[in-house]
């Protein structure tokens, strides 16, 4: 998963952001430091990412574009998941950290809190994102939401709800689409 | 560092009287030189009074009188200069001084220096004064380095924790050290400039722990943890320090709020006159930029003034140095800056004058009439600029 130096930098000067070009848009503020501080940050991301990758995940540009990344969690043992290997799309915007990165499931998974499109409702991927976090600990929280599926903030109702009626039964199907899909 | 901002406080009055100058550089050249008592007009006696003259001892220096009082007059010039520095609580003073003073104190005397040799020869200056400015730059950073390498002991040598403290000392948003680090009121500490920003796209939470921040606390640099992290760290800061200077201009005034303040103000004030190219006036901001990051407070704008002047001339060489007869008002959109410039050289003039005045003082000897000219030169100067403003309001 590991990109080579080269590419993510040209990758960066690729990604400039398209200004006006007025005086105007120059002296505002935001919009020319933020692109650079944002890949200055990513990059040092990945480089730690590389240094000390968490357990069962691993993440890194998908390919020049350094603002694109492509993200893997292995199911965790002791869940139905448990030896699936779940393909992610990871977008940052161009004011990361200030926002949050946009995470999309590749691989189809059966859980209560990822839609059949792969979008995740995960919380501190929405309101309570914080620029303090990086992509090490989005990646633990998605592994933690394979151990602790949250059916009460559901994307799918119909799976939370059987989460909540029938575990074993959830398991049995999440087991399947596991086999079937993560395999 | 914290000194940065005390900057903007320390010199309130020059910006503003250089901006005042600039709307009448031509009376000060020409009445600067002239030694006649007529021209006291009241205005220019209650300036004389405000700057701590009293009527006496003006005429004494006008008539250039063997005997004038040199004590008391130099006095009570010294006592003026002190008065330009606001008065600031004493423990600041203290503490400034404590801190900076093996750093400041050559760089003055460094500036003098400059300054008489430039008048010494006038032919030579614009192209001299660049290269001054970028001397006394790399002296500054040079002290700046010896300082710090030389009070720490040599980093990554004999600290075996430096991974450790590395990743405690760096900011949670940029992920590099803190730069400028500003710590919340739950103890958490990240750049300045990256607070900032998530406060301002974040809201005003710690990025950290979520905690309510109020948005005075969060532009305050924690001076401790920064001294620590420079003397820790030197080559990360330069190299951010250096990052900065390179990049945007929009990014750095921000850092200097205050001085972001007189900047745009001046800029404004220009573009009101008249409509100055955006390019130069770009150049020119991040020069300014540039050195004022540079932590001296007068002595750099002075040289950012001279650096215009020279970036003035440069535009427009078929005028020279001293443009003394020329129309106040220009509808030239290029004569503007020069205009800025010859305010520059004014005040120049008049600080090299007052530093003149104060070697002779130092030396117990010297002239009494450059002296007295001087004086006379200085005062004109200052009150030539108060009836412009005076006028323009």
């Amino acid at each position: 998963m590991t990109k080579p130096a080269a590419g993510s930098l040209a990758g960066m000067l690729t990604m400039t952001k398209p200004s006006a070009g007025s005086l105007a848009s120059r002296s505002t503020w935001v919009s020319t430091t933020s692109v650079s501080s944002s890949g200055k940050r990513i990059q040092r991301e990945m480089v730690e990412l590389n240094l000390d990758p968490p357990p069962g995940c691993c993440a890194g540009p998908k390919g020049d574009n350094l603002y694109n990344w492509v993200a893997t969690i292995i199911g965790p043992p002791g869940t139905p998941y448990q030896g699936g290997i779940y393909f992610l799309d990871i977008t940052f915007p161009y004011d990361y950290p200030f926002q949050p990165p946009k995470v999309v499931f590749k691989t189809r998974i059966y859980h209560c809190n990822v839609d059949s499109a792969g979008n995740v409702s995960l919380e501190i991927l929405k309101d309570s994102w914080s620029p303090a976090l990086t992509i090490t600990k989005v990646l633990q929280a998605l592994q933690s939401i394979f151990t602790k599926p949250d059916p009460y903030n559901p994307l799918v109702p119909g799976i939370a709800h059987l989460y909540l009626q029938d575990e074993a039964k959830h398991a049995e199907l999440a087991a399947e689409w596991t086999l079937r899909f993560a395999k | 560092m914290a000194r940065r901002e005390e900057e903007p406080k320390q010199s309130p009055r020059d910006p503003k009287v250089r901006a005042r100058e600039s709307s009448d550089p031509v009376k000060v050249v020409s009445n600067g030189t002239s030694g006649d008592s007529s021209m006291f007009s009241p205005r220019f006696k209650s300036v004389a009074a405000m700057a701590g003259w009293d009527e006496e001892s003006l005429l004494i220096a006008s008539l250039v009188v063997d005997d004038t009082p040199e004590r008391q007059v130099k006095y009570k010039k010294r006592s003026d200069l002190h008065f330009k520095t606001p008065p600031t609580n004493s423990s600041r003073r203290k503490r400034r001084a404590q801190r900076r003073s093996p750093i400041s104190m050559p760089v003055a005397v460094l500036n003098l220096d400059d300054d008489e040799e430039t008048k010494k020869d006038e032919s030579g200056k614009e192209k001299e004064e660049p290269q001054i400015i970028v001397n006394k730059e790399k002296e500054t950073r040079d002290d700046k380095m010896a300082e710090s390498s030389g009070v720490s002991c040599p980093p990554s040598s004999n600290l075996p924790c430096l991974d450790k403290l590395r990743d405690e000392l760096s900011c949670a948003i940029c992920l590099e050290i803190c730069f400028e680090p500003s710590t919340t009121p739950c103890g958490h500490s990240f750049c300045k400039k990256c607070l900032r920003s998530a406060a301002d796209k974040c809201g005003k939470r710690c990025p950290k722990c979520r905690q309510l921040m109020s948005h005075s606390r969060s532009c305050t640099v924690n001076t401790v943890l920064w001294n620590t992290i420079q003397l820790l760290f030197p080559q990360e800061v330069e190299a951010r320090k250096a990052a900065g200077a390179l990049n945007s201009s929009g990014e750095a005034v921000r850092q200097i709020p205050e001085k972001a303040f007189y900047n745009t103000r001046s800029v404004q004030s220009r573009r009101a006159s008249s409509g100055v190219s955006s390019n130069g006036e770009m150049t020119m901001r991040r020069r300014r930029v540039i050195l004022s990051q540079d932590e001296e407070d007068d002595d750099a704008a002075l040289a950012i003034r001279l650096v215009q002047n020279t970036e003035a001339e440069h535009q427009n060489p078929e005028q020279g140095a001293h443009r003394s007869i020329r129309p106040l008002r220009t509808s030239s959109s290029r004569r503007i800056p020069s205009q800025d410039g010859d305010a520059a050289l004014a005040l120049r003039l008049q600080r090299e004058e007052f530093m003149e005045a104060f070697r002779v003082d130092h030396g117990q000897s010297g002239s009494s009439l450059s002296l007295a000219r001087a004086n006379l030169r200085a005062m004109t100067s200052r009150a030539t600029s108060h009836r412009a403003t005076t006028r323009h309001l």
